[in-house]
């Protein structure tokens, strides 16, 4: 039906060609030295000049790391991880004569990748940015705005400084330093991300956004974002993600924590566009990063948002801990898979509350040689009374060599919850390729339309900002796929 | 090889050739704690495998079902429906994973775990797994945990049945697609013991 050649040619242009964010940028850098131990966590918190509680929270959890072992329970085939072959801080050089100032290089850095750092800029009338390039905050923009509501948005390290006892306070009240290996090793060793505080009441005027940039070779990227919105406030936050084309794997492992309290409403967004590897599944990033919310007060309600097309390897669980009475959560998950990529993502809805209400929807999407799988849980505690979830996870296969996986775990202990779950595998149908074809439209353009309404339901939940972006994404990450 | 009254070993496992149809049937009634094995290799082209398990459980009973559904071979057909109750202290675990290999094309595979739920004591875990690495399947799996639905019970009494009788009408129609053939008296036994 199609020309052969002429499909290996564009899986080839697609491939290598369209991952447009793997450029280096070409800035001196500060590195420490390669390798980990308790030196190296000393140094790190002595180079961001850290208080002692810190320094402690920091050593604490990196001998809580050496005890562990790595997790294998996951469906991935991952290499081993050496752990002493990684630089785990890298800082562009400040320019002594303007401190205050952003190098012109690495604001060129995240104009190019179109990531407003001046508030001029006409996207930036709604988004306020916070960029992190390698291991350090570049500059959090619209700070003054959004302070004379009595938001706080800058990067941890400013935080620690500033405002020590609301960091010290919620750090680690959500994922403890020994709640898994990843979280561990980040505890030890995070450098810079983000945090934000909305007070009482206080509707956040504009969608606040976490830009991470990995820039340099050898390194990890370990960044912690904290997010505290207290009673009956709002906010919708977005975090986005890009990195160099490189033959090596290199790892990235971040914390998000994010606490609700009464009647507080939080809406968090991801675009995952880490660089996934080549065609040949070299390179790339390891995404291991652990996520999760507490819905602390009545009525609480928090809702996750993914869109996973980068990485060679995604172990992310975005979950929620539904603690406070009749608080909601919802999970909303695009994964896309192409060539050698593998993903295993999914969501825990935890829910401790009486009325708790929680909705998975996950779409997973798998290509090429790739595999993907959802992997969730569902808890209704003793006290989740009238409690209730529903989920819904479907797969859609794209070739005959990949493959794609449901691991849904339900446990209840409560009469009066309700636990429904669906799952379905399916392809794109001929029908409906023949369908789009017949009307003129080619087979790479149908299965874009195909797969398009097929991640309809999450894709409308972003951000108007963020939707347009990752409907394109969507159409890059699979194309070369059909043949 | 399958019929209506035949209740299948513990722990089982099955190979089912070409053209082949398999039909298993579980039964666990209250006061049995048991663990339940089975693997189901479909190894030929056109082979089905169809189980059906029933349970219902009121003391401290464990119930542990272990199912795996291997699609070795294309063209193959699978359905499995495991409905039960759990009331008393009791605990309830389901793993079920259907397996669908790399050149099991045109597979169907489809898998439904129902559970209702009596007390605050008794404990459901269930755990449906799908392992896909062929494209052109059509499976899905579906598993609930829930209690009896009020609005019937509500429309049931208000039309003067007895609330004892309405809720064992409903766990049977809950229960009826798994009830075995014959046993239907049996069953009934059972549920208005709990």
């Amino acid at each position: 039906m199609y020309d052969m050649s002429e499909d290996k040619k564009i899986i080839q242009e697609f491939t290598s060609a369209e991952y447009k964010e793997g450029f280096v940028t070409d800035v001196e850098q500060e590195f420490i030295p390669k390798g980990l131990n308790e030196d190296i966590v000393r140094m790190i918190s002595a180079r961001k000049e850290e208080p002692e509680w810190l320094l402690e929270f920091r050593l604490d959890a990196f001998r809580k790391w050496q005890a562990m072992p790595q997790p294998d329970w996951a469906h991935l085939d991952m290499p081993p991880i050496d752990f002493q072959d990684i630089i785990y801080f890298a800082a562009p050089k400040k320019d002594k004569d303007r401190p205050k100032e952003i190098d012109p290089k690495l604001a060129e850095t995240f104009d190019k990748l179109g990531i407003p750092l001046k508030e001029r800029d006409v996207l930036a009338g709604v988004v306020a940015v916070d960029a992190v390039f390698d291991s350090v905050s570049v500059t959090t923009t619209f700070r003054k705005t959004l302070a004379e509501k009595g938001i706080i948005f800058c990067s941890f390290s400013e935080a620690v400084k500033e405002h020590p006892d609301l960091v010290r306070k919620y750090l680690a009240t959500v994922v403890p330093s020994s709640d898994n290996y990843f979280a561990a090793l980040n505890s030890a060793v995070f450098s810079d991300g983000s945090f934000c505080y909305i007070p009482k009441g206080v509707r956040c005027p504009m969608e606040l956004s976490s830009y991470f940039r990995i820039n340099a070779r050898g390194t990890g990227q370990f960044e912690r974002t904290l997010i505290v919105a207290d009673e009956g406030s709002y906010v919708s936050y977005m975090e986005g993600c890009t990195a160099p084309m490189r033959d090596e794997q290199q790892l990235h492992a971040a914390v998000v924590e994010i606490i609700v309290e009464k009647d507080a409403d939080v809406k968090y967004s991801t675009v995952q566009n880490w660089y996934p590897g080549d065609a040949d599944g070299k390179g790339g990033i390891l995404n291991l990063v652990t996520k999760r919310g507490i819905c602390r007060g009545e009525g609480s309600h928090l809702s996750w948002t993914q869109v996973e097309t980068g990485s060679a390897i995604t172990w992310k669980y975005p979950s929620t801990i539904l603690k406070g009475d009749y608080s909601s959560s919802e999970f909303y998950s695009v994964a896309v898979t192409n060539n050698h990529q593998q993903a295993d993502t999914g969501t825990k809805m935890i829910h401790l509350g009486r009325g708790t209400k929680s909705r998975i929807v996950s779409k997973g999407i798998s290509a090429g040689v790739s595999e993907n799988s959802y992997r969730g849980l569902v808890r209704m505690g003793k006290g989740a009374v009238n409690a209730r979830n529903y989920s819904q996870c479907d797969s859609l296969l794209i070739g005959s060599k990949c493959g794609a996986h449901t691991f849904p775990v339900i446990q209840s202990q409560q009469p009066t919850a309700t636990v429904e779950h669906e799952a379905t595998t399916s392809k794109i149908s001929e029908d409906q390729l023949f369908y789009c074809n017949q009307r003129g439209i080619d087979p790479e353009d149908a299965v874009g339309l195909i797969v398009n309404g097929y991640a309809r339901e999450v894709l409308s939940r972003l951000p108007m900002e963020f939707a347009v972006e990752a409907q394109k994404l969507l159409q890059v990450s699979l194309e070369g796929s059909v043949g | 090889m399958g019929h209506g009254h035949y209740i299948a070993p513990a722990k089982g496992q099955y190979q089912v050739a070409a053209g082949q149809v398999l039909e298993l049937q579980f039964v666990v009634l209250p006061g049995e704690s048991r663990d339940i094995e089975v693997t189901v290799d479909l190894c030929g082209p056109g082979a089905e495998a169809h189980l059906k398990g029933l349970y219902l459980c009121k003391a401290d009973e464990k119930v542990n079902f272990r199912v795996v559904m291997h699609h070795k071979a294309s063209g193959c057909h699978s359905t499995q429906l495991f409905n039960g109750i759990a009331g008393g202290s009791a605990e309830v675990n389901f793993d079920g994973t259907i397996v669908v290999a790399p050149d099991a094309q045109k597979t169907e595979a489809f898998q439904e775990n129902h559970n209702i739920v009596l007390t605050e004591t008794a404990k459901v875990n269930t755990k449906p797994q799908l392992e896909i690495y062929a494209d052109d399947v059509k499976c899905s799996h579906g598993a609930t945990v829930g209690q009896l639905n009020e609005d019937e019970l509500f429309y049931m009494r208000s039309r003067g049945i007895p609330e004892a009788e309405a809720r064992t009408l409903q766990m049977l129609s809950f229960l009826a697609p798994v009830i075995p053939e014959g046993r239907e008296e049996e069953i009934e036994r059972a549920v208005r013991s709990l």
